[in-house]
């Protein structure tokens, strides 16, 4: 198998995101203006980071469920502690992060040590901080996020929207990881196949809950974030983006079985399907119209990438 | 290809068989153990529901919590048989959603057209199901992601034919819900003709080709299960299901909803799941199902009775649901131990 058939999920996402982008250039004359590029970019970089830990936790094997309320718990909890002012994220913000890498840690323990099947674990913990959070907060939302949080999401250095800086420096951070440590290798070959992975001396434990920890940590830094973006926190606010992360992940190429796929891809699924988002007002398509173009997208996607489609296209030329 | 190889390996030292020597009973024991600890639970539960209120071990309350658990129920069946075959279905959320939005706008006064709709909802159902069954097997993709998109896609359709919630059903076509005969409401009735199906269900060629499929693809299909036929007769079986559960819904509320499907995804899963039926197909059965989704009405009904803020729902339901799989999974450990001793 040759390099562009391996990548040409990969490929035909960021094919496909140009084409949606040319597509809203000739519909609607400020579509590639630079604020509204500007604007979809910082609505991808949500996207685009949330989706980073579900990758990692996709080419593991896995899946993260408890995303939404990981964010949102986040969102909330930096609201309430900050009370408007700037002075307590010193503390806050590196203390919800901390325990959304904890959240994902004990799903990612529960998963390694009691064999519970992932997708069960992360909903029945997504369900349990709902719960909670519902509990604590009373079903009120929270107060106003602060304004350093605020520029955070909002704000630019140099033209820059400062929430971009982030997003680049994680996706580096994620290929880095994903591609050069032992870390990275240790994930693909347990989302190849568990048994042989672990006889093969893969730290199975540890692998599974960095990867874990490390979606919670995404989710919680977007719910920050957003909470900034959005000037409050609000209770539901994590809920697409369980979807989309997925989505994100699966348009990108990564085989949600685990073993396989790329950062690189994913950042071509949060952006094509926040174009797909921002193209509804100029096409004059209502939200459901775009759910109908989500779903269809994310199974062309993935039938591209099958690994069945090229024998059913070419029975001959198929080799095995 | 290889990978597959290894996927079916992996399932291999899964299987879990009794050792030699060990008695019938034990063997069944570890076989059910998940199932039986449900059937405990629900027994417990019922007892304190039963203690703080009375009047709960009557005909009432059964017709009661029967026609509040039946549209989750119906759901939960259609699931069940997704599960046995391995897989999971999404979808489900999307037909009950477009199930109700399309009775409730397209009904009308006339019993024709009414009949006549009831009929294209369910062959919608069926339809939309097959052609996920189809895409799993034929393309070889996963059934989470599949159906993923069948519910955002349907879901979407749901949103297009009902923006918001409304639109109205015949009132002759709620007096279903609330008829009885024999004392016994019309939810009871479908619980009992549900329980026969599933009698005769079990044992038909079909449901074994599904469960075999579901416990070892490969070897299923060295054994001459067609590998397409179950996938989409499954996937047709639950979309059937829900459709069912749509129509049962709008008999209870009298309205469609573009997004009342989405609540009942997860727990169609939780419910099979607690009642234990095992996400790595094969094992369990419909009525583990029904004992799974009344082990939830309960915990709802408790909540009502403790009059504990609501929220508490979600928070109980999902630490029943991490004992009920931790329970099963550390019951195949055991069973695995005794294997190895």
């Amino acid at each position: 198998m040759n390099a562009l058939a391996k990548h040409r999920a990969v490929l035909f996402a960021y094919l496909v995101t140009i084409l949606l982008l040319l597509l809203g250039g000739i519909i609607s004359p400020g579509f590639l203006s630079v604020s509204h590029l500007r604007t979809m970019s910082l609505l991808a970089a949500f996207i685009g980071i949330v989706a980073l830990g579900q990758t990692f936790v996709i080419i593991g094997g896995g899946i993260d469920l408890s995303v939404p309320w990981v964010l949102n718990g986040a969102a909330v909890f930096v609201s309430l502690f900050a009370h408007n002012h700037n002075q307590p994220l010193l503390w806050a913000v590196p203390v919800l992060l901390a325990a959304g890498a904890l959240v994902g840690a004990i799903n990612g323990v529960g998963i390694a040590v009691t064999g519970i099947p992932p997708i069960i674990m992360t909903l029945a913990v997504n369900v349990i901080l709902q719960g909670g959070i519902l509990l604590y907060t009373g079903g009120a939302p929270a107060a106003a996020a602060p304004r350093a949080l605020q520029f955070l999401a909002v704000g630019r250095v140099a033209h820059v929207p400062v929430v971009l800086g982030i997003w680049t420096l994680l996706a580096i951070a994620a290929t880095i990881l994903l591609s050069k440590t032992t870390f990275g290798r240790y994930l693909f070959a347990l989302g190849t196949s568990p048994t042989v992975a672990e006889y093969s001396g893969v730290p199975i434990l540890r692998t599974i809950v960095l990867s874990y920890a490390l979606s919670g940590f995404t989710a919680a830094l977007v719910g920050m974030l957003l909470a900034g973006y959005s000037g409050q926190a609000y209770l539901g606010m994590g809920d697409p983006y369980l979807f989309t992360s997925i989505a994100a992940v699966a348009i990108g190429g990564t085989s949600i079985m685990g073993g396989s796929g790329h950062y690189v891809g994913t950042i071509a699924g949060a952006f094509l399907l926040t174009i797909l988002t921002s193209l509804l007002p100029a096409l004059n398509l209502s939200s459901g119209a775009l759910q109908v173009l989500y779903g269809l997208a994310i199974l062309v996607s993935v039938s591209v990438a099958s690994t069945a489609l090229p024998k059913l296209l070419f029975p001959r030329r198929s080799t095995g | 290809m290889k990978a597959s190889v290894l996927e079916d390996e992996d399932r291999n030292t899964r299987e879990v068989r009794a050792p030699r020597g060990t008695s019938r009973w034990r063997k069944q024991l570890d076989e059910r153990a998940s199932f039986l600890v449900a059937c405990a639970l629900l027994i417990g539960l019922v007892a304190v529901y039963g203690s703080l209120r009375k009047g709960v071990f009557s005909f009432e309350e059964l017709n009661l919590d029967t026609a509040a658990a039946m549209t989750l129920l119906l759901a939960a069946s259609g699931q069940t048989v997704v599960l046995l075959r391995g897989g999971i279905d999404l979808s489900i959320g999307g037909i009950i959603s477009l199930g109700t939005v399309l009775a409730a706008t397209r009904f009308g006064h006339h019993p024709q057209t009414a009949a006549f709709w009831t009929f294209l909802i369910i062959a919608m159902g069926l339809l939309v199901g097959a052609a996920n069954g189809l895409i799993i097997a034929v393309l070889e993709l996963q059934p989470f992601l599949v159906t993923l998109t069948t519910w955002a896609i349907l879901s979407g359709v749901a949103l297009i034919v009902l923006p918001t919630d409304g639109g109205s059903l015949p009132p002759g076509w709620m007096k279903f819900g609330a008829a009885s005969w024999f004392g016994l409401s019309s939810s009871v009735w479908l619980l009992i003709a549900l329980l026969l199906f599933w009698c005769w269900f079990r044992k038909t060629r079909l449901c074994l080709a599904i469960r075999a499929s579901g416990s070892n693809e490969r070897s299923a299909y060295l054994s001459g299960v067609s590998l397409i036929f179950s996938d989409v007769a499954a996937y047709a079986l639950s979309g059937t299901f829900a459709a069912l559960a749509s129509l049962y819904l709008t008999t209870q509320t009298g309205t469609g909803s573009p997004t009342i499907g989405n609540g009942y995804i997860l727990p169609t899963v939780a419910a099979a799941v607690i009642g234990g039926v095992s996400l790595f197909g094969g094992r369990g059965g419909l009525v583990g199902t029904i004992v799974g989704v009344f082990i939830m009405t309960m915990i709802g009904n408790l909540v009502f009775v403790l009059s504990v803020s609501s929220y508490w729902q979600p928070v109980v339901s999902g630490v029943i649901l991490l004992l009920a799989v931790l329970a099963s999974s550390i019951a195949e450990k055991s069973a695995k131990r005794n294997l190895l001793a």
